[in-house]
């Protein structure tokens, strides 16, 4: 099943990050997953920190007349950036300026998407809810994704799916222990090297 | 901001709020667009609905029309019914106002519909 890549234009945009090797990895990924989302008939799908909103775009248009999509961002301007491209590519996403999904009823996701703040940088470097927000992770990048992933549990519905792009300096098997103690199965569903980086796409589910 | 927006979100995540549940709506700015009907869709979502906070948030925006007050029997097979479900749903949008905390009076300002529910760190 193909995965229309969208169509974006972040000319009025200058704080948002552009999709660059992450965010296609994280569109492929979908691609090769699509098959699988579409047969559990997801309700509710939700990206966390949207950015530009192609990937969700992405993905709402595959879901279109099935599942209701919606992203959230922390930088008012990617919020915005997101509403501009789900328009561009007429499909409809509901923008919302959130942390996380934490103003949500509990386990309500069916399908949750996250390319989360990755790079390794000192502590202090996430601050704020600018552009800096997009790639500062902190002490081995694990900061705001540690901080997600306790979250996932209280996110999912009953056959909630979430797929999370890490890079090799995240520490897999230490992201796996985690989320296998918090109740949840997880795998690697896609891998890539780049120039100086080691993608991988996790998928996490309920047991 | 749709009203099946307003449905899923809460202010429960705020510091001493308990329940945060339904956000009140004051709506400025109301738009309603044509949106593709699905009814299958609509079928779906009904049961996951809170649908007493759904008829209430459309009354009070005053876009409930002919909507009935409660679910219907056998509404996956009443068009009639999914279609008024729908526009209430997906096709009424907020474009600008705000969403109020029940407990704490809190807003959460809308703008071009998007609404902005950021907290600040003495907040949670």
């Amino acid at each position: 099943m193909d995965l229309k890549t969208p169509l974006f234009d972040l000319s009025k945009f200058k704080n948002v990050y552009e999709p660059s090797e992450d965010t296609f990895l994280f569109l492929d990924t979908l691609e090769q997953e699509l098959q699988l989302i579409l047969s559990i008939k997801p309700d509710f799908v939700v990206e966390v920190g949207s950015g530009s909103g192609v990937v969700i775009t992405a993905l709402a248009n595959a879901c279109k007349n099935i599942s209701f999509c919606l992203a959230t961002d922390i930088n008012s301007e990617a919020n915005s950036a997101t509403a501009f491209t789900a328009k561009l590519n007429n499909v409809t996403i509901e923008s919302i300026n959130m942390k996380y999904l934490s103003n949500f009823k509990p386990n309500i996701f069916d399908v949750v998407l996250f390319n989360p703040p990755y790079v390794v940088t000192e502590s202090n470097e996430i601050k704020g809810t600018g552009l800096n927000r997009s790639w500062a992770g902190g002490k081995n990048g694990r900061e705001v994704i540690d901080e997600f992933l306790k979250l996932l549990p209280n996110i999912l519905s009953y056959k909630g799916v979430c797929y999370m792009v890490v890079i090799k300096e995240n520490k897999l098997e230490d992201i796996h222990n985690v989320v296998v103690d918090l109740g949840l199965s997880c795998y690697i569903v896609k891998e890539r090297k780049v120039p100086g980086e080691h993608l991988f796409v996790l998928k996490m589910y309920r047991k | 901001m749709k009203l099946l927006t307003h449905n899923m979100l809460t202010s429960k995540c705020m510091k001493g709020v308990t329940v945060g549940y339904p956000l009140k709506i004051n709506a400025f700015d109301v738009k309603v667009s044509e949106v593709d009907f699905n009814p299958e869709f609509v079928s779906r979502i009904i049961p996951k609905l809170d649908w007493n906070v759904l008829y209430n948030a459309a009354e009070s925006i005053g876009q409930v029309e002919d909507m009935p007050k409660s679910i219907v029997d056998d509404y996956e097979n009443n068009t009639d019914f999914l279609k008024k479900v729908h526009r209430v749903l997906l096709e009424v949008e907020v474009i600008n106002g705000e969403l109020v905390c029940p407990e704490t009076g809190r807003k959460f300002p809308i703008s071009n519909g998007i609404p902005n529910m950021l907290l600040n760190e003495d907040e949670v």
